[in-house]
């Protein structure tokens, strides 16, 4: 497909340009953090950064999100139409693995048994464009463990490469080529391609943290049981960080809020790390201790996504090693386990 | 800190072989640079991977609490002449043992389940302040020593006043040693700044209505309702916490502006005369909430109108836990 080049700087006005005809979310700094939100007139899109403290699944997967409206009638419950809210959008700038983590999602959210209508139709009308890391951003980065590579257009439908004073843009899908118009009319040639393969190649050996994250599978099938679970657990807090700013984590509950005759169905994120999680109507539940539940968590994203979805479910940007308020490191329970 | 840390280890190990614990509570050098995380040591020989350093952030007390609470459950079917205690110790500062002493005057265990190895304290660094301080770079590998945070990061190589990057409720601790232990392992610290202690709060009373308002709603804007701060608090230890019980529901468990507000403002209203301003709660927070703001005003009006400072001392009881028949008006008690 098509290639062009961008002068580096001309980045953010892109994407302020094309905020004013559609919905476009970007990386925004926010005091400290840098997080993906619908860039406002007023925004700056800050494209200077490592990865968004946030996953940018939130575009896709929102936190919380209305399933449908109800009323109560003398008549009967009356249904509204809910309109599934999935306007025309850009997701301008997202990081390589997090790129990765929507192909990932689709396996789930848009499969051949169940087809999720919010989250399809969020994605359909969504284009996202993808900023390849020609450095690694975090020593704790691990995407060449996870099928992962720091220049790669996986999930993307643009691919932004920074070749030194340009970005190389390549239209990866036909969606990314119907935003052609906002790049210029630059056309690459071979040697910016040839410079970006070099990149590429020099981004992915600086990439210096592995986890065998391929051996396990074999191992976590044989090991439900394994002491090895009484160790990881004990000081975890049972908080929502890592599943919460996790790309691929995607668990969610369903409630109802209600007023006097009125009502709306919410679907919203939650975690396996949360006691609550698992805990049926009877008032039992099957996970008793954070070590089921920790289980749980290497067990789906190394082996029960595979065995269903033939994909582990970890796109190694290292948010849960970097922000897990005490420090249990995936990539160390990952290696562990291969030792088995 | 180096012969703190050896004093640590000898200490651990002599109350595991000596059984006078059956578990040691303390730190570890964590997984990346310049982190230390909580571990557990049931063995003597594990006792060498104790640390004691300006990097020991989290409040252990939660996890004596839990793992005293979840040995009672465990012992719930046995005969009450068959059941064991478990002494659990732990490395404790001041605030630390300012937390043990709420757990133990809200009666969570007795005073022989734990054992405290207290230890001086002069601050911890606050890693959100200390990323600002290197403009966000990553830590690829650092040490401190003299003073002063030397780090090789993504942008080169950088130095840090260990000072300038201790966290706010370290800044202005008035309890940096501990109140109670039962093996003191070191000299006190030198004081930090108590007098400053409220600065803040004074500067943020002063403001209008309007604006503490939009400081509180802006702030709580950015929560995500991963409940990180409610897990690493000490006094936060319900089984059941009012934000997950289902009849009724209090809070609902959407991202909704007033239920993350009304979630965040039943919290602190139960911290008065509880939060010891140990800051767990204010370092585990992955969006940098800037709840302390408004715990210390909690704090603050919880000593000037009942003169008790949470968990300074085990005779003095926490205002909303003691009654006084003589002083406390009863009418609302009985007569509501």
């Amino acid at each position: 497909m098509e290639k062009r080049l961008i002068k580096k700087d001309a980045l953010a006005g892109i994407a302020k340009k094309m905020a004013g005809d559609v919905l476009v979310w970007a990386p925004v700094k926010q005091e400290d953090n840098v997080l993906f939100k619908p860039l406002r007139a007023d925004d700056e899109p800050f494209f200077a950064y490592l990865n968004s403290k946030n996953a940018p699944k939130n575009v896709f997967f929102p936190h919380t999100e209305t399933l449908m409206k109800y009323t109560r009638t003398e008549k009967g419950m009356v249904f509204s139409e809910e309109v599934n809210d999935a306007p025309q959008s850009v997701l301008f700038g997202v990081r390589p693995c997090d790129a990765h983590s929507f192909v990932l999602l689709d396996k789930l959210f848009d499969q051949e048994k169940y087809k999720d209508g919010y989250y399809i139709a969020k994605r359909r009308n969504t284009t996202v464009i993808t900023l390849a890391c020609v450095k690694p951003p975090y020593t704790s980065c691990f995407c060449t463990s996870v099928d992962g590579e720091p220049v790669s257009s996986d999930g993307a439908d643009i691919l932004l490469t920074d070749i030194g004073g340009d970005y190389l843009v390549e239209f990866v899908t036909e969606k990314g080529e119907k935003l052609a118009k906002y790049f210029g009319d630059t056309q690459a040639d071979a040697a910016a391609d040839a410079k970006k393969n070099e990149i590429a190649a020099k981004a992915k050996e600086a990439i210096a943290s592995k986890i065998p994250a391929h051996e396990v599978k074999p191992i976590l099938d044989k090991n439900f049981d394994n002491p090895f679970w009484d160790t990881i657990h004990r000081k975890c807090l049972a908080c929502g960080t890592c599943t919460y700013l996790c790309p691929t984590c995607h668990c969610f509950d369903i409630s109802d809020e209600v007023t006097e005759v009125e009502g709306v169905r919410i679907r919203s994120w939650d975690s396996c790390m949360f006691p609550l999680f698992t805990k049926e109507t009877s008032g039992h539940n099957p996970r008793t201790s954070q070590k089921e539940r920790w289980r749980q968590r290497a067990m789906h994203k190394f082996k029960y996504y595979i065995d269903m979805f033939n994909a582990i479910a970890c796109v190694g940007c290292g948010r849960c090693v970097m922000y897990c308020p005490v420090n249990i490191d995936i990539r160390k329970i990952v290696t562990d386990i291969s030792k088995l | 800190m180096e012969n703190i840390e050896t004093k640590l280890r000898e200490e651990a190990k002599r109350l595991l072989l000596e059984k006078k614990a059956d578990v040691i509570i303390g730190y570890e050098k964590g997984t990346l640079p310049l982190t230390a995380t909580p571990c557990f040591i049931t063995q003597p020989d594990e006792a060498d991977k104790l640390v004691w350093n300006n990097l020991c952030t989290q409040n252990l007390a939660k996890f004596v609490h839990d793992l005293i609470t979840a040995h009672k459950n465990s012992q719930k079917r046995l005969k009450p002449e068959d059941r064991k205690k478990k002494v659990v110790g732990v490395v404790a500062r001041g605030c630390t043992t300012r937390s043990i002493i709420i757990q133990l005057q809200e009666r969570q265990y007795e005073r022989d389940e734990v054992c405290i190895l207290g230890v001086p304290c002069d601050g911890y660094v606050d890693g959100k302040e200390l990323k600002i301080r290197i403009g966000g770079a990553d830590i690829v590998d650092g040490s401190i020593d003299g003073g002063q945070m030397t780090m090789k990061t993504s942008d080169g190589d950088k130095t840090v006043a260990l000072k300038d990057v201790l966290a706010d409720c370290c800044v202005t601790c008035r309890f940096n040693n501990p109140i109670i232990s039962d093996v003191m392992i070191g000299s006190p610290a030198p004081a930090m700044n108590p007098d400053a202690e409220y600065d803040d709060v004074k500067e943020f009373e002063s403001k209008t209505i309007d604006e503490r308002w939009a400081y509180f709603t802006g702030e709580m804007s950015k929560c995500m309702r991963c409940n990180a701060c409610r897990q690493a608090c000490p006094s936060c230890y319900c089984p059941t916490c009012f934000a997950e019980q289902s009849q009724p529901q209090w809070v609902g468990i959407g991202e909704d502006a007033s239920d993350t507000q009304v979630f965040q403002f039943m919290r602190l209203y139960h911290m008065v005369g509880r939060c010891v301003d140990c800051g767990s709660c204010v370092a585990v927070c992955p969006m940098g909430v800037d709840l302390r703001k408004f715990l210390k005003k909690i704090d603050k009006d919880c000593f000037e109108f009942f003169g008790n400072r949470a968990g300074s001392s085990m005779e003095d009881m926490p205002p909303l836990g003691k009654f006084d028949e003589h002083h406390d008006k009863g009418d609302f008690v009985y007569n509501p």
